[in-house]
């Protein structure tokens, strides 16, 4: 505490930098799911849009219509199918355009 | 004046000092627990500049969580006319960018249906890191990641056990 006063005195600043350093926890958050296109049929993707209870998926045509915005984290798409949806990892999700969070993964499994 | 412009400013007379009024437009309440744990010891808001503030003439970062009860939209579109510009709003969580609530006589399902958005933080709900890394983007004190994230697992799993 005294030498962050006195290091705040010194240069003027009182604010630090973020991330001082990779945060521990961060391991352990829910995070969104990521697909693996290969395992993807239209098959599976209707069902996991039927799934998914929050209306972040959508199927138009061969591509999964995905809202990173919409889905709750609730890794019911991961445990029904867990070849096909895994956990990103990825939790800094803040966006300044909402259409960036609406990804497209396109259905690479066969027409099943 | 653009969100761009808007984020210039904000970044230029904001980028170290911000105060931050959160409103909550019928959230269950998990979005505010997070927020409060801003200012736990641990993620420590404070050290970065960003302070909360009880009154929206004060604020400079309207933090909205919930999805925009009908009820309330009066009472949010004045508390943003209450705030002095430059100003910019914060959408919290997955029901104010439209995922739990759909739009309907009750709610109007997302807070861009009412409130001009600047920020967007997915989560249900978006965990204190999270929020800060929002609150850094919303300064421009933090790059935006999502923009190329491909939210793609490159290699299938089963496949990739198989050929090693």
């Amino acid at each position: 505490m005294t030498l962050w006063f006195l290091r705040g005195l010194r240069r003027g600043v009182v604010t630090t930098r973020y991330p001082a350093r990779p945060d521990g926890s961060a391991e352990h958050l829910p995070t969104p799911p990521a697909f693996h296109p290969q395992a993807l049929t239209r098959h599976v993707a209707d069902d996991l849009v039927a799934l998914c209870p929050s209306g972040a998926l959508r199927r138009d045509d061969d591509t999964l219509l995905y809202d990173v915005g919409k889905c709750t984290a609730c890794g019911r798409c991961a445990a029904e199918a867990p070849d096909v949806a895994t956990p990103s990892g990825e939790f800094e999700l803040a966006a300044t355009d909402r259409s960036v969070l609406i990804k497209r993964i396109p259905l690479q499994g066969g027409s099943r | 004046m653009t969100p761009e412009e808007l984020r210039e400013t904000v970044a230029r007379q904001f980028g170290r000092s911000l105060h931050i009024r959160t409103l909550d437009t019928g959230s269950c309440a998990v979005c505010e627990q997070e927020i409060r744990l801003l200012a736990a010891p641990h993620y420590d808001l404070h050290r970065l500049g960003f302070f909360f503030t009880p009154a929206p003439r004060h604020a400079d970062l309207l933090l909205v969580t919930g999805p925009m009860i009908r009820a309330f939209a009066a009472a949010a579109s004045k508390t943003y006319e209450a705030m002095p510009g430059p100003k910019v709003v914060v959408a919290t969580g997955a029901c104010a960018l439209g995922g739990v609530y759909p739009s309907d006589p009750f709610t109007h399902g997302t807070v861009d249906a009412v409130l001009p958005v600047d920020v967007w933080i997915p989560g249900c709900p978006p965990s204190p890191l999270a929020l800060l890394q929002g609150l850094g983007v919303a300064v421009g004190r933090l790059a935006e990641r999502v923009r190329d994230l491909p939210f793609t697992a490159p290699d299938h799993p089963e496949r990739t056990r198989g050929d090693s």
